[in-house]
């Protein structure tokens, strides 16, 4: 016993060291989950309630190429608003026909934290499960694709960043619709790579890259961003990079867009898998 | 000693505000990211009991971390750190030794030493640190490329801190 005593008295330095390591390690690899645990939930209100007054006082700076950018999208809104209504009878089906499949709930949000700078970025919405938002919903910005919700408190989310090595989404060529799954490589935050398009596919540079309907988390057809290189590199697939639509360091409004039909098509297809 | 631990305890609080709101910001094409809050451990004195050592590397990890989403990431990174500090001391150590109850600075030690010092720990924190917020063994050299730069600027900036408080 007493040399048991003398052994930790001994060595305390190196207990200590072994126990915090084991915490930190085991909140680590716990971290899928970590959003749902209480404290963190605390801590991420907190934090995100002074980020949210830092980014106050930022925006400031960004205001003039945000105005241009609501200016032009309030014009096409109006367009779009000017069509539906003139022609009220419906003879004529639109070609994307949002107006009468309409699958998708759209909420704005702001970001008021984001990063490009780490492998694994995310970023913080101003708003939470208090407005609607949910796990799994997507987030786009300029009708491309910025990331998915992660997880909710009650006034704020956080959303995984397309620019994250653990992100994947499915995606298409648009002129030829062979779909791949297109992720970041974390090495530039202006390109992501798209793979498993087979090596028979004919492509070119400029092609545009969109998403398909198939996860049920982003809608169909929303861009992403336009191919900027391709290989042949021994396997059957091409290696595609892809130039990104969107500037994620200029990230500020986006949409957040829930399907509506998401448990009734989850449902379904978990009966034959 | 209760003053001294006031001031310890102000500067900890600016390098942590420092941390986030100036030096998490920098996007430098995702090499650069200098992580000075590692200063705190640097700086405390030589004859500190290395449980409390500990607990200060741990608890400052766990306030970068849930502020900046990244959770246990530079908690472990900073408790190893802490871990390693001791030996580092002894391998360094000056002809005379160690003044236990002050702070470990520049002025005391010299350039030579700060230098050897402050790198060898900043290494070692960005080493794990990056290796566990990429965890996989996936670009490799690039990982490694992201700890050279960023201790680089790790520990120039702690470097230049130190000289002007050695010039103060």
């Amino acid at each position: 016993m007493r040399n048991l005593l003398n052994f930790l008295l001994k060595h305390n330095n190196l207990i200590v060291f072994l126990i915090l390591e084991a915490v930190a390690l085991a909140l680590l690899t716990s971290a899928n989950s970590y959003h749902n645990s209480r404290i963190v939930k605390a801590a991420l209100e907190f934090t995100a309630r002074l980020e949210s007054k830092i980014n106050k006082a930022r925006s400031y700076i960004g205001l003039r190429e945000i105005n241009s950018a609501l200016a032009l999208e309030n014009s096409i809104l109006k367009n779009t608003l000017e069509r539906f209504s003139s022609n009220s009878n419906i003879v004529f089906h639109s070609v994307n026909d949002s107006l009468y499949q309409q699958n998708y709930h759209y909420t704005t949000a702001e970001v008021i934290n984001n990063s490009v700078n780490k492998q694994k970025n995310f970023f913080t919405l101003n708003k939470g499960s208090n407005s609607g938002i949910t796990t799994d919903m997507a987030v786009i910005t300029n009708n491309s694709v910025a990331g998915v919700v992660v997880g909710c408190s009650d006034n704020f989310s956080v959303a995984i960043s397309l620019l994250n090595i653990d992100f994947r989404v499915s995606a298409r060529i648009r002129s030829s619709g062979y779909f791949g799954s297109l992720g970041w490589d974390g090495n530039d935050y202006r390109q992501a790579q798209l793979s498993e398009i087979p090596q028979h596919v004919t492509i070119g540079i400029g092609d545009t890259v969109e998403t398909t309907g198939y996860s049920t988390i982003f809608p169909e057809g929303l861009l992403i961003g336009r191919i900027s290189d391709f290989r042949k590199k021994g396997s059957d697939f091409y290696n595609i990079t892809v130039d990104l639509a969107n500037d994620f360091r200029k990230l500020r409004y986006v949409d957040v867009a829930g399907n509506l039909n998401k448990a009734e098509q989850t449902k379904l297809e978990n009966q034959f898998q | 000693m209760i003053n001294k631990i006031l001031r310890f305890g102000l500067i900890s609080l600016v390098l942590i505000l420092l941390q986030i709101l100036l030096f998490n910001n920098i996007q430098f094409s995702g090499y650069v990211n200098p992580y000075i809050y590692l200063m705190i451990i640097l700086l405390l004195p030589a004859g500190i009991q290395s449980w409390l050592l500990l607990l200060i590397a741990f608890a400052t990890g766990i306030i970068i971390d849930f502020t900046s989403g990244t959770p246990g990431v530079h908690a472990s990174a900073t408790v190893l750190a802490a871990f390693s500090r001791p030996y580092v001391l002894r391998l360094i150590a000056p002809r005379d030794g160690y003044e236990a109850g002050l702070q470990l600075s520049m002025a005391d030690y010299g350039f030579r030493w700060a230098f050897l010092y402050t790198s060898i720990i900043v290494l070692i924190h960005h080493t794990a640190l990056f290796f566990l917020e990429v965890f996989r063994l996936e670009g490799f050299f690039r990982t490694i490329l992201r700890i050279l730069l960023s201790s680089l600027f790790t520990a120039g900036f702690i470097l230049i801190a130190e000289y002007y408080r050695k010039n103060r």
